[in-house]
């Protein structure tokens, strides 16, 4: 019998040993969302954007990092952020202005997409003027440097490590789309929100992105919703014990018995529109075609919203993604398809014979130079899809060939974009 | 019940139970030299393998949902369900040997629920028909007797397929499968009632990984040696 036993104590030390860990980043930082800049004015704001270098943290963060802010519109008020991008595990930081009267201090947290790790982060905005680092008070006289330095900490301490940036150059002003897949990030790299929801759509400018692309499919009564797998799963929703096509449910059975996986409900395609539109500053929304079959609602809903950005003095572009044939064909069915800008992902001769102004290789077919120049020659704008590798990212962007990204790791993205020098 | 890294558990498992098996069939030093000289004494001795069973058990029985799970905040007056009634079918292979293989098949309810949405009624059910390999043996083998309590308790493991079923009954009756992979352990006493049929109470754990499913079963098995060679 004994052979038996140690057996089943191995066997049940081999099954405790076996759970996997649950992989969880939470955000350590409540954002206030105050509307206004508060200290942080439009002056503020422009000198604190740029190039800078990192001293204390580099071992961290990458020798350098580049800061960008951007806005979120909430009915007639506004509030900004601070995004911090860096060269190193493709790490960002997402800052707010404190309300604080003596100094400018910003608040926030750092996350790294390639891991779990977050942290907390407070920085000081500082001016070294004549050798000498004092409080920045919102006055930058010439040969000053801008230095924003302070503490940040990891998930098992608060903030007490130090972190130095020191301005060293503008951000490259050349244009470039960074496009965030799956409306801002991916559920599976712990992002706040997750996939296809509001609120990723709200993150994605602080992620880096300048527009997203967005997962269309119908369900079963019709309506566009945003949804990237073939069906519901526990990668993407909280478990409620339906599993299928997300094309068997209706809207209303989804949206009574559906959440995803950080709470939010799928939504319709219409409701990212009026978010993008009434919220962020994206200037470029990919309706990628998940679905087969009629595509006339989503050019209304295109069409829609275009208008709406336009009444609003807004230059946001919408157009329709066509991956597959199937979705040529759905498109080529279209009443009125000349006003329907679309992006083609299939052949050159394709996207030509299509009328299409885009078009978007996947990267693994490389950087096809010849087809490239070819096609902007033509007045075509080309992006390349869905690019996560940062060696790569860099090489692309370096190569100066293409318009824009599409990527998961939009921070990474904005990191090699915003710190090339041109 | 945390998900659990069904390949390395499968493997693994499975690797235990043949080595188990292989030194089940070691025989001791002192009955290998009895034997040996029995063999010497005796050269007219059966060489041939065999007999060979096939078995198939059928059971019944209870079972309860036994990880987590979510019922939407939307749904008023819940009401979860966590039991059900599971059926099995299993067919065997017994060699002459202790470790045995087989196919497992069945259906087993894993959880269920009902509420209102909005005054209208709702229900959600959902189930699993497991198709899995089983590896079983017998915790004695060359021991005791036919009366002992180890020859008649057997653990069983098998991993496989779960075909998962879920039905929504809300604003119309949507039904979903999904495949997933999983699975599952059981322990189990059988008594002899006859020459071909014994009776049998098996503990039961099945685990389908992918979507997170988890039921431990508590059935009454027949168990018929249906055929013999």
């Amino acid at each position: 019998m004994k052979p038996i036993i140690y057996s089943l104590l191995a066997l049940l030390l081999l099954v405790s040993l076996s759970c996997r860990k649950t992989y969880e980043a939470p955000v350590p930082y409540d954002f206030t969302n105050l509307p206004g800049s508060g200290q942080f004015g439009t002056a503020v704001r422009s000198v604190t954007e740029g190039v800078y270098t990192v001293s204390n943290g580099a071992s961290e963060f990458g020798d350098q990092v580049a800061l960008k802010w951007t806005y979120l519109h909430n009915g007639a008020d506004t509030s900004y952020y601070l995004s911090v991008f860096t060269g190193k595990d493709a790490a960002y930081f997402n800052l707010e202005g404190t309300p604080q009267t003596d100094s400018l201090v910003l608040g926030g947290y750092w996350r790294k997409l390639v891991n779990d790790q977050i942290g907390l982060v407070q920085l000081t905005l500082r001016v070294k003027h004549q050798g000498k680092l004092q409080l920045y008070k919102g006055k930058l006289a010439s040969g000053d440097t801008m230095v924003i330095d302070g503490l940040y900490g990891d998930k098992n301490s608060s903030l007490s490590h130090p972190i130095t940036f020191t301005y060293n150059r503008p951000l490259n002003p050349r244009p470039f789309s960074i496009m965030a897949h799956r409306s801002g990030g991916r559920t599976s790299d712990l992002l706040p929100a997750s996939e296809n929801s509001v609120e990723i759509i709200k993150l994605a400018s602080r992620l880096g992105a300048t527009g997203i692309e967005v997962d269309v499919r119908y369900t079963k009564d019709g309506v566009p919703i945003l949804y990237h797998d073939n069906t519901l799963n526990l990668r993407l929703i909280q478990k409620n014990g339906l599993t299928g096509p997300v094309e068997n449910y209706t809207y209303q059975q989804l949206s009574t018995f559906v959440r995803l996986i950080n709470g939010e409900k799928i939504p319709t395609l219409e409701e990212a529109m009026e978010t993008v539109v009434n919220n962020t500053a994206l200037n470029f929304v990919w309706l990628d075609t998940k679905y087969i079959g009629p595509m006339d609602k989503v050019q209304a809903i295109q069409q829609k919203y275009r208008q709406k950005a336009l009444q609003m003095g807004r230059d946001l572009r919408i157009i329709i993604g066509l991956p597959s044939t199937e979705a040529v064909d759905s498109y080529k069915a279209l009443a009125n398809k000349e006003n329907t800008p679309i992006l083609c992902e299939l052949d050159t001769a394709l996207t030509r014979s299509l009328g299409a102004r885009i078009w978007a290789p996947r990267w693994t077919l490389g950087p096809q130079t010849a087809e490239v120049q070819a096609m902007k020659a033509d007045g075509l704008t080309v992006f390349v899809w869905t690019l996560d590798e940062p060696e790569f990212i860099r090489e692309f962007i370096g190569q100066n060939q293409f318009d824009g990204i599409l990527s998961n790791y939009s921070p990474v993205v904005a990191f090699y974009h915003y710190t090339e020098q041109p | 019940m945390l998900p659990l890294r069904l390949q390395t558990i499968r493997w693994v498992v499975l690797f235990l139970l043949l080595s188990l098996t292989a030194q089940a069939q070691r025989i001791p030093s002192a009955r290998r030299q009895r034997r040996l000289q029995a063999i010497e004494a005796d050269s007219l001795i059966d060489t041939r393998r065999g007999p060979y069973t096939l078995v198939v058990t059928a059971g019944g029985g209870l079972s309860y949902y036994s990880t987590h799970l979510g019922v939407p905040q939307t749904i008023d007056e819940p009401h979860l369900s966590r039991f059900g009634t599971p059926s099995s079918l299993r067919v065997m292979w017994y060699p002459d040997h202790r470790l045995r293989v087989g196919l497992e098949t069945g259906w087993t309810t894993m959880y269920s629920y009902r509420g209102k949405v909005a005054g209208d009624n709702t229900h959600v059910y959902v189930s699993a028909v497991p198709i899995l390999v089983v590896f079983s043996m017998p915790l004695g083998w060359l021991t005791g007797t036919d009366r002992s309590v180890a020859r008649r308790m057997a653990i069983t493991a098998g991993t496989g397929l779960y075909v998962n079923h879920s039905r929504l009954d809300y604003q119309g009756t949507v039904m979903s499968n999904t495949n997933s992979l999983g699975w599952m352990a059981a322990a189990s006493y059988t008594y002899p009632i006859g020459r071909r049929f014994r009776i049998a109470g098996e503990l039961k754990w099945f685990d389908a990984v992918a979507v997170e499913n988890a039921a431990f079963t508590a059935e009454l098995q027949l168990v018929w040696r249906a055929f013999s060679w």
